[in-house]
């Protein structure tokens, strides 16, 4: 079984991946850093997994080279844990992929990254509700210092599908 | 009133009021949908994109989708 690291251009899906696997993948303030993608282990208990940096996607209707790269390892990893790297700041945009991750069907984990910019910008957002809303787990993290990593590895072994029905019912919206 | 996003000018602000057809799943990843507020940052010269600002986030835009969402522009 795979994770997939999916989100937005400069989110911050490849500072999650080094500071989980420790490797050194390329980060830099742009967005489109990662075009290729890169893989790396983690042991999540007594498992060894693959980590997956998969490029940064609006949406999973590819509209250039590093979506498609982007949509085809979803599809070809259709039992993998997606960790759903958000902006905690954008975060609207965000839960876009996110609920189109989650129609796919996989086991999602949602990282809300950049908590600490989101503070500054006193942007507060209320986890739990939005859990219970998603029915997946949400952890709020900030990856460059390394904050909600661990939690976010522990989610990884709670992921569960979820159903966009259950979702829609859950915040009182007709589809 | 209401004009498209191609026409309007740098500094003006609105709200989307309608995305044409098969463009709103397309924008809608980026953060643009039906009564957001956006803003013209910038308009580059030469039939270049359009640059707005939605949610304080930057997406720049070509002409030809630009053309295609109408927005309520504020006085």
């Amino acid at each position: 079984m795979n994770i997939l690291l999916m989100g937005h251009p400069n989110v911050g899906k490849s500072v999650v991946f080094n500071r989980i696997t420790g490797a050194n993948v390329s980060e830099s303030n742009y967005s489109g850093t990662t075009v290729d993608y890169a893989k790396g282990y983690v042991r999540v208990g007594h498992k060894e997994m693959e980590l997956i940096d998969v490029p940064g996607t609006f949406s999973l209707e590819p509209k250039d080279k590093a979506e498609e790269v982007a949509v085809k390892m979803l599809n070809e990893n259709k039992d993998s844990v997606v960790i759903c790297v958000i902006d905690s700041t954008k975060i609207e945009r965000g839960l876009y992929l996110a609920l189109e991750i989650i129609e796919m069907g996989n086991p999602v984990v949602i990282a809300l990254n950049m908590q600490d910019v989101a503070e500054d910008k006193n942007i507060q957002i209320n986890v739990e509700k939005l859990q219970k809303i998603l029915g997946v787990p949400v952890v709020s993290t900030i990856a460059v210092s390394g904050k909600g990593m661990k939690e976010l590895m522990f989610s990884v072994k709670k992921a569960t599908s979820s159903n966009i029905k259950d979702i829609v019912e859950n915040v009182g919206g007709n589809q | 009133m209401e004009k498209k996003l191609s026409e309007m000018k740098y500094g003006e602000k609105g709200i989307v009021k309608s995305i044409n057809g098969k463009l709103r799943d397309q924008v809608a990843g980026m953060g643009i949908r039906v009564n957001k507020k956006i803003k013209i940052t910038s308009k580059q010269p030469i039939n270049g994109p359009v640059v707005v600002t939605i949610d304080e986030s930057s997406i720049s835009l070509g002409r030809g989708v630009a053309g295609n969402i109408v927005v309520e522009v504020e006085k």
